[in-house]
């Protein structure tokens, strides 16, 4: 079985999917000749041709509208955005076009379209190399929001959200890109959009992150776990929609929620979910429902650490909810 | 200069002043042949007069309180007409604008589905999901309209860069407002298509007016055609009340398009008769004689007085043509408004391909409220 990065997972998912489908085209800025600045789609163009593999113009508004216009007309398009963080400029794009051709039209016109997106904070990237936008697009009826944690979810994800018949955001945490391998089967798999993992199973709190914040989630339950507490830690993959049947199976069995995520505070997927838990399971609940969050400033350079969730913040705020 | 011209298919980009066939009396005043027979000149001018006729329709909609909104297009129709015919209907494709009511009727949409979409209700196709005055066909391949203006560029571009690659022999043609041609999406959308030589024409119903911005305050382009320079593209200046010059240049570029695969920006000179729209006053920005000498060039008195010259129309056949019109926009008005509202079960249709949980809890909540 061949041991993979998550960019091994992710040029091994593209290349599966545009050997199964001649309809699966990529594009984006360096994705061709270059193979991407990540070298997620090394190697792709010289495989499949110019005709499959485009390098476009620094444009995120032409990369998305036109994925839009080419998942109308019959193509699935892979499109990249190079930074999460540039993806404003093709916002009206997602918003406007991609989002709403399905409904505004009746269903006459769809697009099966997929826009990756490096992700996340963790590199030294300042302001524009670090943000986690997946609350804008969640916010916006239409879209589906992927965030990967594992090369082995990236690989059955990215092949979903390219069958999928809606457009899907896939988000990608850049800091992840390298940092582990492991073993990632080369035959056809899939991941379902909209369901979560329980990464760890346990009885004494509920600790539900996705994407980047997996990694110190994960460590702050080793942590607990040393301690003589027994975390279940859920990773939700998909954001929009998210798996609230997971979350609310966990949390009516441990009473307590503590929602991990770097994202900004304010109106976030941590906040939705939440308010869920809050909502549905209120008397069963031993502690109010908990959030650990990014901050609402804009992602600072020099606490580029300090910004996202640290394993101490994430135990610090656990035991107030298990002292509560 | 269109003296130059020694054959239709030469017409050169650039050029200082709009290309022209007829003169505003309905004079020929090309340099070639006339190649259309009776028929079909005489078909451009019935379809023509239907887009106007349609404008009517809407503008009794909304004073009846029947509709919320138009676009009217009265002053375009010419545009549209030209467009709709120079195209292969239901094999190239559309990505039209909400002022292209005259293109979205000469294209051949079922009346009845147009005033469906007008009145927003159950005979809409769309199922009333959008405000009036947005076209849209998925049989006729028109792409359906967005209100956020120059949106639809990059799709369009998108559309044509896959007709390129697959080989489709296809067309895109994609219309829009003056306005349109200062958002940057205009630009990110026409730049992409010409890079890939996506066949792509882009055409400008240029009015003059953006609401209420006068182009003078909208570009420093001498002409919105100027602007292919920046793509290298050609760009082509035309009288757009002229369903003439509008067909013959359309006609050439778009088959150009299909053959070479190539991107072009036609622009067409036209004037828009009434407000932007039903929610605006156009008398507190421009003077109404301005209104009144456009209305000189009138796209539909011009035709009519050529196929007068010509010995192929007069009042009887006028009036018998008006009276077929009429007759069918209001059978087809009466079948849309018999179809009914449009049921609450529709809102939550077509957000996804499947219908997710959270969704599925909202629609509960709004059928437990109407139940």
């Amino acid at each position: 079985m061949p041991t993979l990065t998550m960019i091994g997972a992710i040029n091994a998912a593209l290349s599966e999917e545009m050997s199964r489908d001649e309809r699966v085209v990529l594009f984006g800025e360096d994705v061709a000749k270059r193979g991407g600045v990540f070298l997620a789609t090394e190697g792709l163009q010289q495989k499949f041709g110019p005709d499959r593999v485009l390098d476009s113009p620094l444009s995120e508004a032409a990369i998305i509208g036109a994925a839009v216009g080419m998942a109308a007309h019959g193509l699935r398009p892979v499109a990249e955005v190079q930074f999460a963080d540039y993806v404003f400029p093709g916002i009206d794009q997602l918003f406007s076009q991609a989002a709403k051709l399905r409904y505004r039209s009746g269903g006459q016109f769809t697009a099966p379209m997929v826009v990756r997106m490096p992700t996340g904070g963790g590199v030294k990237g300042g302001h524009h190399h670090s943000q986690s936008p997946e609350a804008h697009f969640a916010h916006t009826g239409g879209l589906k929001v992927v965030v990967v944690s594992t090369p082995y979810d990236t690989k059955g994800l990215l092949k979903s959200a390219i069958r999928d018949d809606d457009p899907v955001i896939f988000m990608e945490p850049k800091r992840l890109y390298r940092a582990v391998k492991e073993d990632v089967p080369g035959d056809d798999y899939l991941i379902p959009i909209g369901k979560a993992a329980v990464r760890r199973e346990g009885r004494d709190i509920t600790l539900v992150s996705y994407g980047g914040s997996m990694v110190e989630t994960l460590k702050a339950a080793e942590e607990m776990a040393v301690a003589g507490i027994n975390p279940e830690v859920i990773d939700l993959r998909s954001v929009m929609p998210w798996d609230k049947e997971a979350v609310l199976n966990s949390v009516a069995k441990t009473g307590r929620l503590l929602m991990i995520s770097e994202a900004p505070h304010t109106a976030s997927i941590a906040s939705e979910v939440a308010a869920t838990v809050s909502e549905e399971l209120f008397d069963q609940l031993y502690a109010p429902a908990i959030r650990v969050t990014g901050f609402d400033i804009p992602y600072p350079y020099a606490q580029d650490k300090l910004y996202m969730p640290t394993v101490t913040r994430i135990l610090n705020t656990a035991k107030r909810v298990l002292d509560y | 200069m269109i003296s130059e011209i020694k054959d239709k298919t030469e017409f050169q980009a650039f050029t200082p002043e709009p290309i022209r066939v007829l003169s505003d009396e309905g004079e020929w005043v090309a340099p070639f042949e006339l190649d259309l027979d009776e028929a079909t000149l005489k078909r451009f001018y019935a379809e023509m007069v239907a887009a106007r006729m349609l404008d009517e329709k809407f503008i009794i909609l909304i004073r009846t309180g029947k509709t919320s909104f138009i676009a009217p297009h009265a002053g375009h129709e010419a545009a549209h007409v030209a467009i709709a015919n120079a195209v292969q209907k239901g094999h190239d494709w559309l990505f039209p604008y909400y002022r292209d009511g005259g293109l979205w009727l000469a294209m051949g949409t079922p009346p009845s589905e147009i005033f469906g979409q007008m009145l927003g209700n159950a005979a809409d196709p769309a199922k009333g999901r959008q405000m009036p005055s947005h076209p849209g066909s998925k049989p006729l391949n028109i792409f359906t309209a967005c209100s956020a203006i120059a949106s639809h560029i990059p799709p369009a571009a998108g559309a044509a860069i896959s007709m390129k690659l697959r080989n489709t022999g296809q067309v895109v043609v994609c219309s829009f407002g003056d306005g349109a041609t200062s958002e940057g999406d205009w630009h990110a959308g026409v730049n992409f298509a010409a890079v890939q030589g996506a066949p792509a024409v882009f055409v400008c119903e240029n009015n003059r007016y953006a609401i209420s911005v006068e182009l003078t305050h909208q570009t420093a382009s001498h002409t919105v055609a100027d602007k292919a320079h920046s793509y290298g593209i050609p760009g082509y200046r035309v009288d757009g009340m002229d369903v003439l010059a509008s067909y013959y240049v359309l006609k050439d570029v778009v088959e150009r398009a299909r053959a070479v695969h190539g991107t072009a920006l036609v622009e067409l000179e036209v004037y828009r008769y009434g407000p932007h729209s039903s929610a605006d006053d156009d008398s507190r920005y421009r003077p109404k004689a301005e209104v009144e000498a456009a209305k000189q060039r009138d796209p539909i008195i011009r035709l009519r007085k050529f196929l007068e010259r010509q010995g192929w129309w007069n009042e009887t056949a006028e009036t018998e043509l008006r009276a077929g019109i009429a007759h069918d926009l209001n059978t087809a008005l009466e079948q849309a408004e018999a179809a009914g509202e449009a049921p609450a079960e529709w809102m939550f249709e077509d957000v996804l391909s499947s219908r997710p949980w959270h969704l599925e809890e909202q629609r509960r909540l709004v059928l437990e409220e109407l139940r």
